[in-house]
Parts: structure tokens; C-alpha cells; sequence
């Protein structure tokens, strides 16, 4: 018994300690992730956003909130999936902010249905989706 | 045990003619070792609601090697913004004939942080039946981001009916891109581990 109190207590010490460095913000004034689409911020990791426009031309930006996206192995099919569209130039997973980043060609029209059976297919469920135009 | 049997084929026909293949999802190989076996599993995943496979282990209990067809099914699952929560059916029936079988059932709900899970499984094989039990929870100490090296910091509580006492120990979870392991140990029951690979 005294080893499992051990255990827990270790794990709550870590898990203290990580949950510390969760309250680091970022500052990117000006960046295009700051932009307000109908209305909504664009609630995306900056970083990682910034990471992912880079080579990108003449693209649209799909940002796809996901419902259930906790870990990296739920989120390997997603992307599996979406390499697999021809239409598909870029993606990415953030999984920070349960996001799924999905670039197309300005000319291609973005089907949000397909989109949400895409990753139903995976297992998990999208909520709703901006588009951004760069 | 007739109905059991019964209900093991009539669960595994359901998974397999009531969804056509109408994804092509993934692969897993899997690697097993612990006091009771020593596998390897390959199974694939037709739709996100099941996957079936054939596991080939050298069984410690009743000291003999042979092969599980196995049928994993989704029950339930709820997706929200933070976390996931599944119910999951699994069952087996050995290459040497129905009555050497296994089923049961194990469920999980995880966010980033923090992982809860539980299983229940009955060994059927006339010389040795049995059923294990186990309870786990986990934390991540930290969060990593897509593509990045995780870790998890586990407990396992696991009971088996041919041991006496539960079998505590701490278990260690890493994985990067399509590869896990996971290895623990305990006094009770030894080495426990596991690795696993998707593609």
C-alpha cells in the first residue's frame, strides 16, 4: 500500500509541475492567425500555424475543430485520410487545440460534410470549421 | 458455455457482415509478453468500430502454442472537446477449437493529461479456465504536440483467478509517431510488456 501512495504521489508532483508550463502564452500580434473570421478569433497554436503556411500560395486554410482528438495515435488516421484527397496540398494536427489544419488550392471548393465524414470515419467528431484565404 | 460460444460467433458474424469495408483503416502489429503469454498480434481496423486480427502466443498457463482469430467492437464511444470515452466488446476463439476461447470486455476515458481504464476478460481453454481483471490510470507529465515524443506515467492494478493476490505496479508508456511500448513490472507477475506498431 505504501508503495502505490508513492506512486500517486509522484505522479501528482509531475503532473503539478507540468501543468505549470501550460500557462505560458504567446504573443503573435499581427500574424495572420490572428485574424477574426465571422466573428471568431482564430483559436489555433500560433506557432504551429505559423510552421504550417510556410509554402504555402494561392491556399485556402481549413481549420477543423475536432471533438476527441486527445492523443497523437487518434490523430494518425486523420491525417492518413486527408494525404490520401488529392485536393489536399497540406496538413496538420494541432493538438493542443483539438484542431485540424487541411490546406486546398484557392480554386477548390472546401465541403465541410465531406470533411466531418472523413473524421467520423476516423472516430472522431468535427464541430465546425473557418476557412482562411492566404 | 454453448451460449457463450454462441454469442462469440454471432458478435464476430455481426462485426463482419454488418459493416462492409467501407474504409481502408489501419493496421496494428502488436507484441505481447507477461506472466501468462507471450503473443503477437496483427489486426486491422475496417471501420473505426471494430478491428479483426489473429494472434499467435505461446500460452504459459496450459503450456501450449496456438492461435486466437480475435474480434475487437466499439460499443460506445463519446467524443468531447477534452476527452474520449469507449466501451469496447473483445473476444477470441483459438485455432484448436471453440471450446478454447476468451471474452470480455474494457473501456477507458482519456484527455491529454490524464488516462482512466479497466478490462475484464474470461480464458476458456478446459484445462485451466480462468479471468483476469485490471484497473489502470495514468498521467502525462508533459503535453506533447503532434509528431512528438509522448510519455505516460501509469498504475496498473491487475488480477488473474489462478493467482492469490492482485498484481500492483507501476507501468511506463512511450510512444512516437506510429510506435508504442509499454513495459511494467511487479513482484506478482513479473515483466509486463507490450509493443505496438500501426501503419
Amino acid at each position: 500500500m505504501r508503495k502505490i501512495l508513492t506512486i500517486l504521489l509522484a505522479l501528482i508532483s509531475l503532473w503539478s509541475a507540468a501543468n505549470s508550463s501550460d500557462t505560458d502564452h504567446h504573443s503573435h500580434e499581427g500574424h495572420i492567425h490572428e485574424k477574426m473570421i465571422d466573428g471568431k478569433k482564430l483559436a489555433v497554436d500560433p506557432d504551429r500555424f505559423d510552421k504550417f503556411l510556410v509554402g504555402l500560395e494561392d491556399a485556402q486554410v481549413a481549420i477543423v475543430n475536432v471533438q476527441g482528438m486527445v492523443c497523437d495515435f487518434c490523430a494518425r488516421g486523420i491525417e492518413k485520410t486527408f494525404k490520401k484527397d488529392e485536393k489536399v496540398k497540406k496538413i496538420d494536427v494541432d493538438l493542443s487545440k483539438g484542431k485540424v489544419l487541411i490546406a486546398y488550392s484557392l480554386n477548390e471548393e472546401i465541403d465541410f460534410n465531406d470533411i466531418k465524414e472523413k473524421i467520423v470515419m476516423n472516430g472522431q467528431n468535427a464541430i465546425d470549421m473557418q476557412v482562411v484565404s492566404l | 458455455m454453448g451460449i457463450r460460444v454462441i454469442l462469440i460467433i454471432g458478435l464476430a458474424s455481426f462485426g463482419l457482415d454488418a459493416r462492409p469495408i467501407s474504409y481502408s483503416g489501419g493496421s496494428t502489429l502488436m507484441g505481447h509478453s507477461n506472466n501468462m503469454k507471450d503473443s503477437f498480434y496483427y489486426h486491422y481496423s475496417p471501420s473505426y468500430k471494430y478491428s479483426i486480427g489473429i494472434e499467435s502466443l505461446d500460452d504459459k498457463v496450459i503450456g501450449d502454442s496456438y492461435s486466437y482469430t480475435r474480434l475487437t467492437y466499439l460499443i460506445n464511444r463519446k467524443n468531447t472537446e477534452l476527452s474520449q470515452r469507449n466501451l469496447y466488446f473483445q473476444s477470441g476463439i483459438s485455432t484448436t477449437g471453440l471450446n478454447n476461447n476468451f471474452y470480455g470486455v474494457h473501456g477507458d476515458w482519456e484527455t491529454r493529461r490524464f488516462f482512466v481504464g479497466f478490462g475484464f476478460k474470461q480464458v476458456e481453454n478446459q484445462i485451466n479456465d480462468y479471468e483476469e481483471k485490471y484497473i489502470q490510470m495514468g498521467i502525462a507529465p508533459y503535453l506533447g504536440e503532434y509528431g512528438d515524443f509522448h510519455t505516460w506515467l501509469m498504475f496498473k492494478a491487475k488480477k488473474n483467478s489462478l493467482d492469490k493476490e492482485w498484481s500492483n505496479y507501476p507501468v511506463l508508456k512511450f510512444f512516437k509517431g506510429n510506435v508504442l511500448i509499454e513495459f511494467g513490472y511487479s513482484d506478482v507477475s513479473e515483466w509486463d510488456t507490450h509493443l505496438m506498431y500501426r501503419f
